[in-house]
């Protein structure tokens, strides 16, 4: 029987242990922010601290949240086992959005301390992508997750400058990406491209990194793909959050002043969001309009919990005339 | 495993003749696949009794423990191996009575 108070294997732990333990901790019965949480503890091998530092909660909370999480998985009988092939598709989907929220927690790291690129987080949620994979060889969207987990890490370490700033996608040096990632990554979203079924989420997000890593130089990118890959992605995802990342490819199609017309329209809905007033501080900068562009900074600084980004957004306003 | 289904309503004597059916065939179900160890209707929350015997002298309140908008309307016992056949059970027990159900565990 399996003991959850056990310490997770140091090393060489089965696979199968491994995915039987994902199911367990992603399991629809628990509340997400519990998944994530546990999935880390006890798949991942943090320790507490680090979670609750991850997540910016008391060390207390993020304790009394895991042990409650535990005593229901006894109490309730949760099982310990990957769901039955019928029953798997719904529960893969709950999987992939916690690894996904793990990847994306070590990729743009909170905390004032925090160093801004946690690499165990995102190599973690690549691995586990991967052991699903292998489960799943044909499911789309766990392809289409991996090929967005690995485009992103192969900018890893030109993303972070050697100051700790963060370093935009057009100024990123790209001979510094990591070609054999790329190439992985590229190659799933071929295979799913050639799998003519229509695309999920991730593969269709998996598919603009896909055109920003295809791009020698950001000259040379093909916005109008991204645009039009960020138009399907809304007709199935409808969110502010695509909203503003199409308005980011609108401005180098058709100039600043159309995409922040089309951001401030989604104001309302994301005035708590520090990509927002960023990407807003950008586009008033290239218009000219440096008095509004300081004051976007002045909120996305006070909004941004990544260290890397508000010393990037702190050199950026400073250098506002 | 034992679970405790317990059937949330917000409205009393709501059940139609469509939904009686349907937990009849649900229920037959349970019972045919091994499931099924006890099931029951309950009158309106207005009907309760709470009795309070802690003390000195037994004290009788009218009405239920707690007044709320929703309240339990009925009520399933299930032997179930885990939590995943619980869930899948209760899935098609919502459909059936047309109910929102609160899986929880005996000890």
């Amino acid at each position: 029987m399996f003991h959850y108070d056990d310490p997770p294997e140091p090393t060489g732990a089965i696979d199968d242990d491994r995915l039987r333990l994902i199911f367990t901790c992603c399991h629809p019965a628990l509340a997400m922010e519990t998944r994530v949480a546990l999935t880390l503890r006890m798949v991942g091998g943090l320790s507490m601290p680090e979670i609750a530092r991850a997540f910016l909660v008391q060390e207390t909370a993020m304790g009394q949240r895991i042990t409650r999480a535990k005593s229901k998985i006894k109490a309730a009988r949760i099982p310990y086992r990957v769901p039955a092939a019928e029953d798997l598709p719904g529960r893969v989907s709950g999987v992939l959005a916690v690894l996904f929220l793990i990847f994306n927690e070590g990729y743009l790291a909170t905390g004032p301390d925090t160093d801004p690129v946690r690499h165990d987080l995102t190599a973690e949620a690549i691995r586990l992508t991967r052991l699903i994979r292998a489960l799943l060889p044909d499911d789309g969207e766990t392809a289409g997750l991996l090929a967005l987990m690995l485009l992103t890490e192969a900018r890893r370490t030109a993303r972070v400058s050697p100051g700790g700033e963060l370093v935009t996608l057009a100024e990123q040096d790209r001979g510094a990406w990591d070609p054999t990632l790329i190439a992985e990554g590229h190659r799933l979203v071929r295979e799913r491209l050639a799998a003519r079924v229509a695309p999920g989420r991730y593969q269709i997000l998996a598919a603009i990194n896909a055109v920003h890593t295809s791009a020698r130089d950001v000259r040379d990118t093909d916005w109008s793909q991204v645009v039009a890959l960020y138009d399907q992605l809304g007709r199935i995802d409808p969110s502010p959050i695509v909203t503003l990342n199409r308005a980011v490819a609108v401005a180098e199609l058709d100039g600043p002043d159309v995409a922040l017309a089309a951001v401030d329209r989604v104001a309302p809905r994301l005035a708590d969001y520090h990509a927002f007033h960023a990407t807003r501080a950008d586009l008033l900068r290239r218009l000219g309009r440096s008095q509004e562009s300081r004051a976007a900074y002045d909120k996305a600084i006070e909004l941004a919990g990544n260290t890397a980004e508000t010393a990037y957004l702190t050199r950026r306003r400073d250098q506002l005339g | 495993m034992q679970y405790l289904i317990s059937v949330i309503d917000d409205r009393t004597n709501s059940g139609t003749e469509e939904e009686m059916a349907a937990i009849d065939v649900f229920n037959e179900k349970l019972q045919k696949q091994g499931y099924w160890v006890f099931a029951g209707g309950l009158a309106a929350p207005s009907s309760a009794t709470v009795i309070d015997n802690r003390n000195d002298a037994a004290v009788f309140t009218d009405g239920p423990f707690v007044e709320s908008k929703e309240h339990i309307a009925g009520l399933w016992i299930w032997e179930a191996p885990d939590l995943d056949v619980a869930l899948k059970l209760a899935t098609e027990g919502s459909k059936a009575c047309n109910r929102k159900l609160e899986v929880r565990p005996f000890h």
